[in-house]
């Protein structure tokens, strides 16, 4: 557990003027403003519905079936891309320190920075909505929102993308090549749009994210349970396998 | 304290169907400068990697401080400072901040990153971007980080490999410096026999993955062979005049005869021998051949039974 701490520390450091830090802010942010020119552009269209819920799912969607995906991939292949681009694995393998405490670290962190970036995502839909009560008082938006509600959905839609953050983390770190990550997030991305509506779709893990805030339970449950039981399974495989092979 | 430091038995690993590190027996002393000799491609990199644990030997094992590195890897490691080919580096973090990451990971103190810094005079330049550093800049804090935990062995893979000659001449320096300064025992890999020449008091030569010598400089001049080359008039008589007297002779350029001999006794004798057989000796010098010479001769052959 110490040295735990100790890796995570270690990469905590790491992030320091990285592209991958800003990252955290600006992916959610994006898909904020996405939404907010929406509901101000079309104002007298949205005007008199649930417009908190237009926005709450607007930014939810958008977040869970394109951004999130997608930012996983970007800020995993980031990550490791600093340990292959300074050839630092040779080093970090050869310290006195376990080898699954520095591939943890590495997993942890990425999971961290996405809960940042959920709860930015959180915040921004309330800071939308607050601005928006000011520029479009047609809207309506001074009725104070379901916060529980945002806040539950962007935990879930979290919960159900670990199996990509985990995924993702082995991909990074096992092969060097940036765009081969990359590639298999885009694609992966790519399909769960075909995927969608096929029945098999509630088991394709790029959909988990956007299962987890389905309208049907059943799709939901399954997201939220397969995404953090297979995130575990392929967290610990691919410790496994990082751990063993020969260090370039 | 002449106590073995680090020992392989037998140490074996192949990629593919080439076998890089064939039988490798290294015996390393404490105090010592060991200079890891061979060509580029010979197994150096291959056995330094496994010396860390990086790569998993075939057959064979390695042993630090009278443990096996297969069971006792973290404690081992915790002594043994490693700069493994370029060093490991963030551009984009300042020099103190590269030391700092691995600094956090050991849980050593944070003195100590300005002693390693001192050593290898980067302590202006700490807080300056890694991205700035010049190449000898970075193979030096490359050497701090190696130093960072006052490690007793230090494990350099090609120390000066790429540098201009200023920055070879600097981590030279830092180098030799080391076992006296602070007793730490150095492992050092290179190509170059002038540089281990310089810095090692020991050397083992590997070629193809095998060793082909293992001892102190000394007993590699030892190994020798003086020479006394001779400017004859009619060389193949000579030739065959001292052969018939047991002497082992060989043909150089410029029809000159180069024959096995040891000092000045046996140059007068031979000198005697020829003119009483009326030959005309108009050249005739003793030579010992440099280590460079013994090296690339050594180096030069393929050497026998490289199968696995």
């Amino acid at each position: 557990m110490k040295q735990l701490l100790a890796a995570l520390s270690s990469e905590s450091l790491k992030l320091k003027r990285t592209l991958a830090l800003w990252m955290v802010f600006i992916a959610p942010f994006i898909v904020i403003l996405l939404q907010f020119f929406i509901l101000y552009d079309r104002a007298k269209f949205f005007a008199g519905r649930d417009v908190w819920g237009v926005l709450m799912y607007g930014v939810t969607s958008i977040w869970a079936i394109f951004m999130l995906p997608l930012f996983i991939t970007l800020e995993t292949a980031l990550l490791s891309g600093l340990e292959h681009s300074g050839q630092s694995w040779k080093h970090l393998f050869a310290q006195p320190v376990p080898r699954w405490s520095v591939y943890a670290a590495k997993l942890l962190t990425v999971m961290g920075m996405i809960l940042v970036s959920t709860v930015v995502l959180v915040l921004g839909e309330m800071g939308a909505g607050k601005l928006l009560s000011v520029l479009r008082p047609e809207l309506r938006f001074h009725e104070s929102p379901n916060l529980t509600m945002m806040a539950r959905m962007a935990i879930m839609v979290y919960l159900a993308s670990w199996i990509l953050l985990a995924f993702h983390t082995w991909v990074s770190m096992r092969w060097k090549s940036f765009a081969l990550a990359a590639g298999v997030g885009v694609a992966g991305t790519f399909f769960a749009v075909f995927a969608s509506g096929a029945r098999i779709g509630k088991f394709y893990p790029w959909l988990f994210p956007v299962n987890a805030v389905s309208t049907s339970p059943e799709r939901m449950k399954l997201a939220i349970l397969l995404g953090i039981i297979g995130g575990a399974i392929i967290a610990v495989a691919g410790c496994w396998n990082v751990v063993r092979r020969d260090v370039e | 304290m002449n106590h073995t430091v680090l020992e392989t038995v037998g140490l074996t690993r192949s990629f593919g169907g080439l076998v890089a590190v064939n039988d490798i027996n290294l015996k390393v002393e404490a105090g010592s400068v060991f200079g890891f000799l061979g060509p580029n491609g010979a197994g150096k990199t291959t056995t330094i990697r496994m010396l860390l644990g990086l790569i998993k030997p075939d057959r064979g094992r390695v042993m630090l401080f009278g443990e096996d590195l297969s069971s006792h890897r973290l404690s081992i490691l915790g002594r043994v400072g490693a700069l493994v080919e370029t060093p490991s580096l963030y551009n984009h973090l300042t020099g103190f901040e590269n030391m700092e990451v691995t600094r956090r990971l050991l849980g050593c103190s944070k003195e100590n990153i300005g002693n390693a810094l001192e050593i290898v005079k980067l302590t202006d330049a700490a807080h300056r971007l890694v991205r700035e550093y010049s190449l000898g800049m970075r193979q030096r804090l490359g050497l701090a980080l190696a130093l960072l935990n006052r490690p007793e062995i230090l494990i350099l893979d090609e120390p000066t490999n790429g540098l201009d000659p200023a920055g070879i001449r600097e981590m030279r320096a830092l180098i030799k410096q080391l076992p006296d300064q602070s007793g730490i025992t150095v492992f050092l890999s290179s190509h170059l026999l002038s540089e281990v020449e310089q810095l090692a008091s020991h050397v083992g030569i590997i070629h193809q993955g095998k060793m082909l010598f293992q001892g102190s400089l000394a007993e590699l001049h030892a190994q020798q062979h003086e020479r006394l080359v001779l400017g004859v008039d009619r060389p193949s008589v000579a030739a065959e005049v001292l052969t018939k007297q047991g002497w082992r002779v060989h043909q150089e350029e410029n029809s000159r005869l180069a024959v096995d001999a040891h000092g000045q006794k046996d140059a007068a004798s031979i000198n005697a021998l020829l003119v009483r057989e009326g030959l005309e000796v108009f050249y005739l010098s003793q030579q010992q051949p440099t280590l460079e010479e013994t090296f690339f001769k050594m180096t030069a052959e393929p050497v026998a039974g490289g199968k696995p």
